[in-house]
């Protein structure tokens, strides 16, 4: 969101409450939903659930050319429609609700950083995964993609999406590097969040930030994802606080709704237990 | 109108003199002496010999059909007219700038006394012309590049390509056209297009790439089309404070449709006609052919044109349509009516009326507008049998409706919702004559029966435009 | 293990050892890390190994080349050059977390500053590379170096139609400032990220700003909220002091600084020659062309019949123009 946008929405969102009828839009959760748009929508689900304020999740499938940036999720509350983690958590902290206040300069740096962290490595692989790796793209990705649409669309769309990634994996010199390299820069980064993490409930000791609901958002769809390989779940179980991290977060704020996968919005794969 | 020379048997020797006659226009015969009009009345002739000189690439065999009717003249009157018509067929083709006809005496051995030599002689297109154009209109400029191959294949075929480069949207159009040899009237053309429109009313940008064939006949006194479509249609905001109605039909879809139109015109001329009637009749069925958009709809125009005292006009219109969704799935916003405007209802902001959500008109599944008008020559008569006579003052009543409708409900609902809160509109204006294609139009207007929501434009409005309520 | 590793990177400029942040990234590591590298300042990438700068090229068969700085910081490491060797495992994660931080946040703003923003490309980047690579390198590589990066930046954000203009540069400057504001509250008033020693964290921290910090640009904004940050300045001002000291006496900083300031001047004389004999070439050209085909014609009048034939000269040249 742009500055300008941003001090506005700020401006005029301050006066209003949370309303009730606030939805969240995503693609699919059955059929369409790819790993990394069911990561970044179970952050936000997440989020919003640590915060206390209720949305209903709403499945469509041209969610990605409703958003306002072309990413999902994005959430509808009032006339004000926001999407991406980011700009929620800040739009949500001009309304007083915040998760971060209590952190001093220092570690609010270091949870800022760590989100990125999470961006670069963890978003950029799953982004890899699903639209570079062939076997992946074929079976997976594009006709899960293309679903709602009828041929020939579904076929344009689904390489036009491709190609799109593909381009934006060469600019940022992802575009060289090979599954197993992949695999290892998820690997390295999983150590990091685990080195930090450490015996601690949450990120920031006692109370969850947003920076845990980012990484519940995207551990917690890696180990419940079916891929064609079960290698990158292997290695995300194999730290096991992380695992406990995520087990904790499902219990806490995700366990008044069913216990099927359908109500959060993703399929693939059963919960932890 | 071109020359005929036609050089004439002398009436009572079979060699005399030979003598010149000039017609410049056969409806009115040149009248010379009465004896010599009468005796070439009167002459048998045969046609011996039609020839076409001065074809390139055009196929001989093409032409036959258009210039065969000529062989059936039985005398010289005859044999000027059908020359004339076929020269006028070989015109409408297309592919030649221009055509003279000479009528002579058969020469050669087997040449009859009576017998007449027809040619036709023929200047063919250049194989491709080109045009660019730059246009600048609302905030983009763009640069137009046009290209035309008449006569591709020799038999009348017609390739265009237009190419628009904006600095805010590319379009392009690639079209063949190819008729019937022998009956210009039937013709197909297939057309592969990309349009980008922009819709302030809507806050709607739409992309659309498709491919389109379509096939025309006549038909006793009518015209009838048919027409196949596939057409990838893409939805976008126009602005971020677009409603979210609109925001919810962003993306990508499918249409393919079958159509069909029926068109019968009794008019003298498309813009601004005096006397006769139009009859349009458009019906289009998308989904079973393949593609996400199922639904059905119909279109119709209807328009009559009178002559009263003092070479005014009076004429009536009525348009509307309806579209019904096949299936769970809602329509597209692509896809309803629109109605307002300074070439509909006017008086109203264009497309400004009906089912709307936070400022943004999302058209309508039916429809009907009407209008009464009376149109006189401009006051005093200024530049009268010159540059007067493009103009026209028009005294003019508009009405119409756009809603949606509860399918479930009967009929009797149906019209009953159709007929409450009708918009109607009244006034004055100026009507200028652009060729014969387009008209425009400075109206002074004054919008009544205006319902929550609509806009309206009270007051002058200017209008541009072919299709005019 | 003797054999000499070879590093080609950008040459340097302004104070600084290298023009570009991948290669002061490897430069400060190499530093860091006490590796033995010969370093190769060149201006022209088709000379590197690998075609791109910085690059280093190993005597080892199955490494070959290697081009991006985590891949040669990598290589150094298991060469045994590793500056991150007392850091704990949390200190590693957090090298992971804030190298992603400084990536995300501050690169698309420093990319946009000194290639995307037209009065810095301009005056400033364009016109350094121009001067410093070889021809005819030098009409193209800026120039592609320049839509390169603009693309880049259209895809990261996930917009194809992005324009340079105010409304990027606010976001991505919004962005860039609070990050150096989160590193200049994570480096607090310790003299390196971690302790006493630098580590690769620092490298890559120092590959970012100092650019910021040294190269003059018109459109200074980033520049001017780094000088705010006291302790990030004196920290990159530390580390060319400590590790970079020649680079401090390059005379290129003088002639740059001299041309920032009187850059309208500067090339005045040449300007006003250069657009003279511009002038004078196209009339001349013109001249020419008009004697040669005819359109003029100079007749050779004797002397003694000046007035009279002046007005056959007229209409002798009338004909002509005919």
């Amino acid at each position: 969101m742009s500055l300008a946008a941003e001090a506005f929405v700020s401006q005029i969102s301050a006066a209003d409450p949370w309303p009730e009828n606030a939805t969240l839009y995503q693609p699919l959760g059955e059929d369409q939903i790819l790993l990394s748009d069911c990561a970044s929508s179970l952050a936000v689900q997440a989020y919003l659930r640590m915060c206390n304020l209720p949305v209903q999740v709403c499945c469509r499938p041209n969610a990605e050319y409703m958003s306002p940036s072309g990413k999902v999720p994005f959430v509808h509350v009032g006339n004000q429609v926001v999407s991406e983690l980011g700009p929620i958590v800040q739009f949500t902290k001009a309304k007083g609700h915040s998760l971060s206040d209590g952190l001093d300069d220092i570690q609010r740096a270091e949870m800022k950083a760590y989100m990125e962290l999470v961006n670069n490595m963890l978003l950029t692989a799953e982004l890899y995964i699903q639209w570079c790796d062939y076997n992946t793209a074929a079976e997976i990705s594009r006709p899960r993609y293309s679903s709602p649409y009828s041929w020939p669309l579904n076929h344009i769309l689904a390489y036009q999406k491709q190609w799109e990634v593909r381009r934006k994996m060469t600019a940022i010199g992802w575009a060289g590097k090979s599954l197993e390299q992949v695999y290892e820069d998820v690997s390295q980064c999983c150590q990091a969040l685990s080195q930090r993490l450490g015996t601690q409930p949450y990120f920031f000791n006692k109370q969850p930030t947003e920076l845990d609901a980012l990484v519940f958002g995207h551990l917690f769809t890696l180990l419940t994802t079916r891929l064609t390989s079960d290698e990158l779940r292997e290695k995300v179980k194999s730290y096991s606080n992380l695992l406990a991290f995520c087990r904790r977060i499902e219990q806490s704020y995700f366990e008044d709704s069913q216990a099927g996968s359908s109500s959060r919005g993703f399929s693939k794969g059963p919960s932890l237990f | 109108m071109g020359t005929v020379h036609a050089r004439s048997l002398d009436p009572l020797p079979m060699q005399g003199p030979e003598l010149g006659v000039h017609a410049d226009d056969i409806e009115v015969p040149d009248v010379e002496q009465e004896t010599k009009q009468e005796v070439l009345e009167n002459k048998d002739v045969i046609v011996q010999q039609v020839h076409i000189d001065g074809l390139g690439r055009t196929k001989e065999d093409y032409l036959t059909y258009e210039i065969a009717d000529v062989f059936r003249a039985k005398n010289l009157i005859d044999v000027m007219k059908r020359a004339h018509k076929a020269r006028q067929n070989l015109l409408r083709l297309g592919i030649f700038r221009q055509v003279e006809v000479v009528i002579d005496t058969s020469q050669g051995v087997d040449a009859l006394p009576n017998g007449l030599d027809v040619t036709f002689q023929v200047t063919e297109l250049r194989r491709m012309t080109g045009s660019y154009n730059t246009m600048v209109g609302n905030n983009e400029g763009s640069m137009v590049l046009g290209l035309k191959m008449p006569n591709v294949f020799g038999r009348a075929e017609k390739f265009t390509f237009q190419f628009s480069y904006g600095t805010k949207e590319t379009s392009y159009g690639l079209s063949f056209f190819k008729p019937q040899p022998g009956n210009f009237e039937r013709n197909f053309a297939v057309n592969l297009y990309k349009v980008t429109g922009q819709f302030p009313w809507s806050s709607l940008r739409e992309t659309d790439r498709g491919v389109s064939t379509e096939f025309s006949f006549p038909l006793w006194k009518t015209n009838h089309t048919l027409k196949w479509e596939g057409v990838w249609r893409e939805l976008g905001c126009l602005a971020r404070t677009a409603s979210f109605a609109v925001r919810e039909e962003s993306g990508h879809s499918l249409k393919s449709s079958l159509s069909h139109a029926m068109v019968i015109d009794t008019r003298n001329s498309t813009i601004l006609p005096r006397r006769g009637a139009l009859l349009k009749i458009n019906q289009e069925l998308a989904g079973y052919t393949g593609g996400d958009a199922s639904f059905l709809k119909e279109d119709f125009e209807l328009q009559f044109n009178r002559r009263l005292i003092w070479e005014s006009v009076l004429s009536a219109s009525l348009w509307g349509g309806c579209l019904l969704p096949i299936g769970e799935q809602p329509t597209s916003i692509a896809d309803r009516f629109y109605l307002g405007g300074p070439t509909s209802v006017r008086g109203f902001s264009m497309y400004s009326m009906g089912p709307q959500s936070e400022g943004d008109y999302l058209g309508g599944e039916m429809y009907w507008a009407g209008g009464v008008h009376l149109y006189t020559p401009l006051p005093f008569r200024p530049g009268k049998g010159g540059f007067g006579d493009l103009f026209r003052t028009h005294f003019f009543l508009n009405a119409g409706n756009l809603c949606n409708l509860n399918y479930g409900d009967g009929p009797g609902a149906h019209l009953r919702k159709l007929a409450e809160c009708i918009r109607w509109s009244y006034g004055v204006g100026i009507v200028m004559r652009l060729g014969n294609i387009a008209r425009l139009e400075l109206n002074y207007c004054i919008p009544m029966g205006v319902q929550s929501g609509d806009r309206i434009c009270d007051g002058v409005q200017f209008g541009a435009g072919i299709r005019f309520l | 293990m003797a054999a000499p590793l070879e590093l080609y990177c950008w040459k340097g400029a302004w104070g600084l050892p290298s023009v570009d942040t991948d290669s002061l990234i490897v430069l400060a590591y190499a530093k860091f890390a006490g590796a033995p590298v010969k370093v190769h300042k060149i201006t022209n990438p088709w000379r590197s190994p690998t075609g791109v700068l910085p690059s280093l090229k190993t005597t080892e068969k199955n490494t070959g080349s290697l081009s991006k700085p985590s891949n040669i910081i990598i290589h150094l490491r298991k060469q045994k050059y590793n500056a991150d060797y007392d850091l704990s495992a949390k200190e590693g994660a957090d090298t992971l977390a804030f190298v992603s931080l400084l990536e995300e946040k501050l690169l698309p703003a420093l990319i946009y500053t000194l290639w995307v923003d037209s009065k810095n490309y301009v005056d400033v980047t364009r016109r350094w590379y121009a001067e410093n690579i070889p021809f005819p390198l030098n009409f193209l590589l800026p120039n592609r170096i320049h839509t390169q990066q603009l693309d880049r930046l259209r895809l990261v954000r996930g917009d194809p139609t992005l324009e340079p203009g105010e409304q990027l540069e606010k976001e991505l400057y919004y962005d860039a400032l609070e990050c150096m504001t989160l590193l200049s509250q994570r480096l607090g008033s310790q003299k390196f990220f971690f302790g006493d020693s630098p580590s690769s964290l620092d490298a890559y921290v120092f590959g970012h700003l100092s650019p910021l910090l040294k190269i003059k640009l018109p459109n200074g904004k980033l520049q001017q909220h780094l000088n705010s940050l006291d302790n990030l300045r004196q920290y990159c001002s530390n580390i060319l002091v400590l590790y970079f000291p020649s680079e401090d006496r390059e005379p290129t900083s003088h002639n740059v600084s001299v041309h920032s300031e009187s850059s309208d001047f500067d090339n005045e004389p040449h300007k006003r020659r250069n657009q003279i004999l511009s002038v004078l070439f196209a009339l001349g050209s013109m001249l020419g062309y008009a004697i040669l085909t005819g359109i003029v014609s100079i007749q050779r009048v004797p002397q003694a019949a000046i007035a009279g034939p002046q007005h056959t000269e007229s209409r002798g040249e009338e004909d002509e123009d005919e």
